[in-house]
């Protein structure tokens, strides 16, 4: 019995609802979604007499051929690399100090928070306004600033993409380090404090593994929000520009697949997507969740 | 991994015997007959809610037992993807009074249109109101599937203050050289900081604002594609990408974009608009107003631009399509057309627009030469993949003429291969 | 806890105050922006003209949309989303990181996998599904049911339950407590902090969201208040006459109610009787 439903199968009953959930409105259209990919499907009208041909591997090849398709993969890959480490790094950091009887705590927190909430069309207006050439940023850098300017530069749009996403994901990484923080126990911290470690010691020996869980959740859904990156591209560079230099795989689907009406091509970008960041999570989970 | 390869299979099989179960087609017939209550949608564009208002108003006042009711669709980008997903979910209204004729191929390949050439007198009706025009709004199949409605003609507009400022002279404009050089002194004497700002960022429909009008121009009113072979790539094409080059080049053209109307907060000299920017425009900016440039000097009355243009059409969803044509013809009327130009200020898309509404013109001097202009001008190709078309076009056009990454003709001839191949499809 | 020397105490808190200014700046600059009659893009810009403040672009706002009917649209539409969230999320975060049963690591599985998913590609055929084939258009139902249960919720949930020791839920199973009794006794008072930040997190969601309240709903008087801001917003860009003011002040009103229930609920987030409950 135990074997057939494990130690503890009153868990199955826990998760059923969420099950079903995830069946009733995701299965379908994901299932779907793998089905376009594989016809030369097109969304029509309920009656409306369409052919739709199984065509093989047709919609991946013509996607893998494309260079569009492949230099935003390239894309993803320069804003991951810059995202998740200073993400991880800096809401860590801030959540560590924030979680000291500072002064002013309370307006601290709400600042670091404030970007997260507020909808990304202002924001991005704001960023727009902040770093254009005749921007404040490059007003401070004076001869420094970058010619051409930040969101048209071939080399500098996707890093200063990710560094908006950074900035404005960064309060909700924080918040679930500072909620960690909360379960680290003090004893660990008075007992290397009675060892004698200093302060980066004791950040090294007790918070990080003492927030170990938070860490992994903290790199996956970075990794999982850089991998959807849509809105940014599509509102702070003008649809992927300078010249495809910051196209997201996501935004490519959304013009092939809703502008366009080939749901089948935008179908095979998101399955091979889906595919990466699964073995890209998959493998982090590996590296950080090993005991 | 393998649990969810496992699972991923149990749900693609699901998912297919789900896409296969549709049913066939309905009885369409009956369906053109029936009368009855519908609903239409409108765009949330404050003036045109107005007007819609005053005639469902007045049309439900007289039909009682095909009452119609109005809603409102987002004017912006996201329209298309709302009517794409109603089409396919089959809860589409009946009328949609803002279709865009480039994402009129689309709904037809989604069989969700209903041909209009299925009501009695329909053709004639369309080209009685249009013209010779009505021809460009034809699709493939030799049908029609939208009733011409409204045009937005879009011509340049100019900062008098600013142009006195640079010490440059309004009435020339008319060439690609003077047009240039009065953009350099506009640039030169920092009067402001762009001489034209069109929006130089990537989505499929900007080259409706910057290369299409003057290529309709310089070409006498060619599409970018016709019989299926783009034709962009002659001497008109080149010239008029060469000229936006120019600007670029000699950043007298941002490439960066403007947040907010750069024209209204001074920001460049000159725009690209229709005659629905005279509202916002009015007390703000003292401006005027003339044809593109073409290269070489033509008469005003010769020069076409870019429609810009909404029309109606109906939806296979409808289940009432008697009243839906009969919907149709009464916005379309005469009177409710006059009452169109005066609460919106767009162009009903009508033989003689001055003519028809002499009293109107007198009193709106300025949008007169915008119902001049209306004569002429073309529209998007109504072909297949038209939105791919216009985004394989952009792709090269912002790669070259923006950003100067390759030469403009070599990139449109690259487009130019590409684009035929996907006018064949 | 040991407390720094005075000199770190300062450096450390020069360094926040630094980090805070670069963080709200943007959005300082948003209530300023959205504050101007004429819009001033120059650095000037950034400091208030006192010649040049009006609240037009508040009071336009307050006049094409109905705000009260439109904040209980999202109040009913979030409401829904945050009661399914914790409680049937909650359930399944649980069970996830505490209970060994078959099929867990599928259900894992999955719930990564449609983290991962791109709404973008799910959109219209989930569209499809619940208008045609549930009937949901044009209600709340509709409205809430893909967001009903949040992932990204369930998955913080799972973290938190798995960073709790060990030896608590041993010492209560011996105690002879069932699961429910466990989780509820035990467990979720433990991680009140990460309940919150769950709460929060799975509210920014269907409060922000756009498209799909605004695909399901076509009538006016059903649309949540971001559906109809991002419907005065491209309504008037164009027309008000401070368009970049209009969009400014649209997204205060939206940002407001977050911000004052993050500032409300902000002390519940450190909990400080962790220390000794674990000790046993």
């Amino acid at each position: 019995m135990t074997r057939l439903l494990g130690k503890q199968p009153v868990g199955a009953l826990f998760v059923a609802p969420y099950v079903i959930f995830l069946a009733a409105v995701f299965a379908f259209p994901l299932g779907f979604a793998v089905y376009m990919s594989f016809h030369d499907y097109f969304f029509a009208a309920p009656g409306a007499i369409v052919d739709r041909p199984f065509v093989g591997f047709a919609n991946y090849a013509a996607v893998l051929s494309d260079a569009a398709v492949r230099q935003s993969f390239v894309n993803i890959a320069v804003f991951l690399v810059i995202n998740v480490p200073l993400t991880v790094a800096l809401s860590l950091v801030l959540a560590t100090a924030l979680n000291k009887a500072v002064r002013a705590r309370t307006f601290f927190r709400v600042s670091y928070y404030v970007p997260y909430i507020t909808a990304s069309v202002a924001v991005v207006g704001v960023w727009l306004f902040l770093f254009n050439s005749n921007g404040l940023v490059n007003a401070i850098l004076g001869p420094l600033a970058p010619d051409p300017s930040w969101l048209v530069n071939e080399t500098l749009a996707m890093p200063t993409v990710a560094i908006y996403v950074t900035w404005k994901q960064l309060g909700f990484f924080i918040l679930l380090y500072l909620a960690a923080l909360q379960n680290v126990p003090k004893e660990l911290y008075e007992s290397a404090a009675v060892d004698g470690a200093g302060r980066f010691g004791t950040f090294w020996a007790v918070t990080m593994p003492g927030v170990r869980p938070a860490t992994t959740l903290v790199v996956l859904l970075a990794t999982v929000t850089g991998a959807n990156l849509f809105t940014e591209p599509y509102l702070l560079t003008g649809g992927g520009g300078p010249d495809g230099a910051s196209t997201s795989p996501v935004l490519l689907m959304y013009q092939r697949g809703i502008e366009q009406g080939n749901p089948d091509v935008a179908s095979a970008i998101g399955v091979i997507l889906v595919v990466g960041a699964l073995l890209v999570a998959l493998i982090q989970r590996r590296l950080l969740e090993r005991d | 991994m393998r649990r969810i390869l496992a699972a991923a299979v149990a749900i693609a099989a699901l998912a297919s015997t789900v896409a296969c179960g549709n049913n066939g087609g309905e009885a369409t017939s009956e369906a053109n007959q029936a009368r009855g209550p519908i609903k239409v949608w409108f765009s949330n564009n404050k003036e045109e809610v107005a007007w819609g208002k005053q005639f469902v108003e007045s049309w439900n006042a007289d039909h009682p037992n095909e009452k119609v009711t109005a809603q409102e669709i987002p004017a912006g980008k996201s329209s298309e993807e709302v009517i794409g997903a109603a089409i396919t979910a089959g809860n589409a209204p009946c009328l949609i009074f803002n279709t865009a004729p480039a994402a009129v191929p689309q709904f037809q390949k989604q069989g969700g249109l209903v041909a209009l050439d299925d009501f009695e007198g329909a053709r004639q009706y369309v080209e009685e109101r249009t013209g010779e025009k009505a021809k460009q709004y034809e699709s493939p199949d030799g049908k029609l599937y939208q009733l011409t409605w409204k045009s937005n003609p879009v011509m340049i507009f100019y900062n008098k203050a600013l142009l006195k400022k640079a010490g440059a002279d309004e009435a020339n404009l008319g060439t690609y050289e003077d047009f240039l050089a009065t953009a350099r002194k506009i640039v030169s004497s920092k009067a402001a900081p762009f001489a034209i700002w069109p929006a130089p960022s990537n989505e499929f429909y900007q080259p409706w604002f910057d290369f299409y009008p003057l290529f309709a121009a310089e070409t006498g009113g060619k599409l970018l594609v016709e019989d299926g072979k783009a034709q962009f790539t002659d001497d008109a094409g080149k010239a008029v990408a060469d000229f936006w080059s120019s600007l670029y080049k000699e950043k007298l053209a941002s490439q960066e974009k403007y947040n907010g109307d750069a024209f209204a907060d001074g920001k460049a000299a000159m725009t690209i608009a229709g005659p629905w920017a005279i509202a916002s425009y009015g007390d703000k900016v003292d401006w005027g107003v003339v044809p593109v440039p073409t290269k070489t000097a033509k008469p005003a009355e010769e020069i076409f631009t870019f429609s810009d243009a909404k029309n109606i059409a109906m939806f296979s969803a409808c289940a009432n399509r008697a009243t839906a044509w009969d919907v149709l013809k009464a916005a379309t009327s005469k009177e409710q057309d006059g009452k169109l130009l005066e609460t919106t200020g767009q162009m009903p898309m009508r033989q003689g627009l001055p003519a028809a509404y002499p009293d109107y013109f007198a009193k709106n001097k300025p949008y007169e030469t915008f119902a001049a202009q209306a004569d002429r001008t073309v529209e998007v190709p109504n072909v297949a993949n038209s939105i791919e078309i216009w985004q394989a076009f952009r792709d090269a056009y912002s790669k070259s003429v923006i950003f100067g990454q390759q030469e403009p003709a070599a990139a449109l001839d690259e487009a130019a291969t590409k684009i035929d191949g996907l006018a064949k499809q | 806890m040991r407390t720094a020397s005075k000199p770190i105490r300062v450096l450390q808190f020069v360094a926040l105050l630094l980090g805070a200014v670069l963080f709200l700046f943007p959005f300082y600059y948003m209530i300023v922006g959205s504050l101007q009659a004429e819009p001033e893009s120059s650095p000037a810009g950034a400091f208030p003209d006192p010649g040049n403040i009006t609240f037009g672009n508040y009071r336009e706002i307050h006049g094409a949309i109905d705000l009260v009917s439109s904040l209980i649209n999202s109040g009913i539409f979030t409401g829904g989303v945050i009661l399914g969230t914790i409680t049937l999320g909650l359930l399944a975060g649980y069970a996830l990181a505490r209970l060994e049963f078959r099929g867990r690591g599928a259900v894992f599985n999955t719930m990564l996998l449609i983290q991962i998913v791109p709404f973008q590609l799910l959109t219209v055929p989930l569209y499809v599904l619940i208008v045609r084939d549930y009937g949901l258009a044009d209600s709340y139902l509709g409205m809430i049911l893909p967001f009903a249960i949040n992932s990204t919720a369930v998955f913080v949930f799972r973290q938190y339950f798995l960073q709790l020791p060990r030896e608590l839920f041993e010492a209560a199973h011996i105690d002879g407590a069932n699961e429910v009794q466990i989780l509820l006794r035990i467990a979720v008072p433990l991680v009140k902090p990460a309940l919150l930040t769950a709460v929060l997190l799975t509210f920014i969601g269907p409060w922000n969201e756009f498209l799909w309240p605004f695909l399901i709903t076509k009538e006016a008087d059903m649309q949540p208040l971001a559906v109809s801001l991002a419907n005065y917003i491209s309504n008037v860009s164009s027309r008000a006459a401070n368009p970049f003011g209009a969009i400014l002040a649209g997204s205060c009103v939206l940002a407001a109610p977050a911000v004052a229930l993050f500032v409300a609920l902000q002390r519940h987030f450190v909990s400080t009787n962790l220390g000794s409950s674990v000790k046993g």
